[in-house]
């Protein structure tokens, strides 16, 4: 099966003024394509930082990651990729319309291709009426619905979604959850951070479960938790109190 | 160049929808202002200090445009966390600066032409001529020297804040004006390590005296030989690729901070 993220010992160190912390250490990991991958991880587990290390927004130390084949520092790499960040926020002063547009204008995509996905998007997020508002009157699960559409403008392969439920109503998880299988259905990648374990029950085929900058546990959804145990309890013993960002110490793994 | 210009319209159209416009409408205001005072002091049938003052304030209302629009681009795309969404596009560092550069200083240069428009049919409807060849070389001249302002402030807003970036911009681009002009002088009357030190000076800091017409244009003495224009202008050009090519280079592995987002 063709890989949509491999990352082979990845490592990022970086220097503080306590001394050299690693965010990553020696991460590996395959993602085939067509499969919702949950992505979970104390705070300071470096999940964010794989996440940037895939969109080329920073550079490993050591180590390579690839997306569809493709080397992430090369900017190409991104053309198949759509991300939305942890609380994500946009240009409040365009309008949900203008922002998918320019965004689209972004992938160099053709007019009547951004007006037909624009159209398309504004429906499955749910924002369709007030497409045509500015996005700084828009409210907090507003926001995030237009962000996730400026994500999927470009009709990604891959899907990197960072807290994509963060801060929504109940009704909010329910529709983000409803697009992210829709986008397995249709053949793409989603690779999703979360900290709501039970959202990761529900939806992933495969998890893999970080702490101090390395997969500690990975595997199928449904045969990763032994039988009569609760996902959360799982994680909980797999990463116990040393996996927090408050027990790295120096040379060893904090976020970025 | 369709993701570069897709970020100078973004530039373009916050401008023109967030307050930084209104800051435009009262320069213009007050800069109308103070070539109508003139009249009030008896002046005003002395078309000549209208030129100069009119100008003068275009430069000083440009200067202070320029660096205030480009300061904040970059910063700003950093303290609202819309560079994460961003630089997950397709796009190259490169591009997002030259793209900033590019709405940055065309914003500017739009605004100038303004002053410009003003500064001349306040001239006209007071009476006074203007060598219309001369004012056009004048004004391209200095979008030239805005556009090198521009890059010079772009350098700055890629690793610091908004305030510190100005602040340095200001300082430089006053202490180019000012001083450079008058090295050759102090030049003539230094010796040794001083005079080297001058010379190094006179080359390292931009020559914004040579992009400024204003006495040609107040004066009267016509317009420049096209050659001097060609070369003046290709010199902004060098200066402008450099500054963009040093905000790329110290913006290309730079690391931004989450801000509120956890891990």
């Amino acid at each position: 099966m063709e890989s949509a993220i491999e990352t082979c010992d990845l490592t990022v160190a970086f220097s503080t003024k306590s001394g050299p912390v690693k965010a990553l250490n020696g991460l590996s990991m395959k993602v085939d394509a067509g499969q919702i991958f949950g992505f979970l991880g104390p705070n300071g587990a470096g999940k964010t930082t794989t996440m940037h290390i895939l969109l080329g927004f920073i550079e490993a130390s050591s180590g390579t990651a690839k997306v569809f084949g493709t080397d992430v520092r090369q900017s190409i790499a991104r053309r198949k990729i759509g991300y939305l960040p942890e609380q994500p926020d946009t240009y409040r002063f365009l309008t949900g319309r203008e922002l998918l547009s320019l965004t689209g204008r972004l992938f160099k995509m053709d007019k009547k291709t951004i007006r037909d996905r624009t159209g398309k998007l504004l429906n499955d997020v749910g924002i369709a009426e007030a497409a045509d508002r500015r996005i700084g009157t828009y409210s907090r699960g507003m926001m995030q619905r237009i962000c996730l559409a400026q994500a999927l403008i470009n009709d990604p392969d891959l899907v990197i979604l960072d807290e994509p439920t963060g801060g929504l109503d109940p009704i909010g998880r329910m529709d983000i959850r409803k697009i992210i299988t829709e986008l397995r259905d249709q053949g793409k990648t989603v690779f999703f951070s979360s900290h709501e374990l039970s959202e990761v029950e529900l939806v992933c085929d495969h998890i893999a479960i970080m702490a101090r900058g390395k997969i500690v546990a990975e595997g199928n959804a449904a045969e990763l938790v032994p039988e009569g145990k609760s996902l959360e309890k799982f994680f909980m013993e797999v990463v116990g109190d040393s996996g927090s960002a408050g027990g790295a110490a120096p040379g060893e793994t904090q976020g970025l | 160049m369709t993701r570069i210009c897709t970020i100078a319209q973004i530039v373009w159209l916050e401008m023109l929808r967030k307050k930084d416009l209104y800051v435009l409408l009262i320069l213009l205001g007050a800069l109308l202002m103070v070539l109508v005072s003139l009249n009030i002091f008896g002046l005003g049938s002395v078309t000549g200090y209208i030129k100069d003052i009119g100008l003068l304030l275009t430069w000083v209302l440009g200067w202070i445009m320029a660096v205030s629009v480009t300061v904040k681009e970059l910063p700003r795309e950093e303290s609202r966390r819309t560079i994460f969404p961003l630089l997950a596009k397709p796009i190259t560092r490169f591009e997002l600066v030259l793209g900033k550069w590019l709405g940055a200083w065309s914003i500017v240069c739009v605004a100038t032409l303004l002053f410009y428009a003003l500064v001349a049919l306040v001239v006209v409807g007071m009476g006074g001529s203007l060598s219309l060849v001369a004012l056009l070389q004048g004004y391209i001249l200095h979008c030239g020297a805005l556009g090198m302002i521009s890059a010079i402030a772009l350098v700055f807003s890629t690793r610091m804040n908004s305030d510190a970036a100005s602040t340095l911009t200001y300082v430089l681009t006053l202490a180019s004006f000012l001083v450079v002009p008058k090295v050759p002088e102090l030049m003539a009357r230094e010796r040794g390590m001083w005079a080297d030190g001058l010379l190094f000076l006179y080359n390292a800091l931009p020559h914004f005296e040579i992009f400024d017409l204003r006495q040609r244009i107040v004066y009267g003495y016509g317009p420049v030989g096209l050659k001097t224009f060609v070369l003046v202008l290709l010199y902004g050009a060098i200066i402008v690729a450099v500054g963009i090519l040093v905000s790329w280079m110290a913006y290309r592995r730079k690391r931004f901070k989450r801000g509120a987002m956890g891990q």
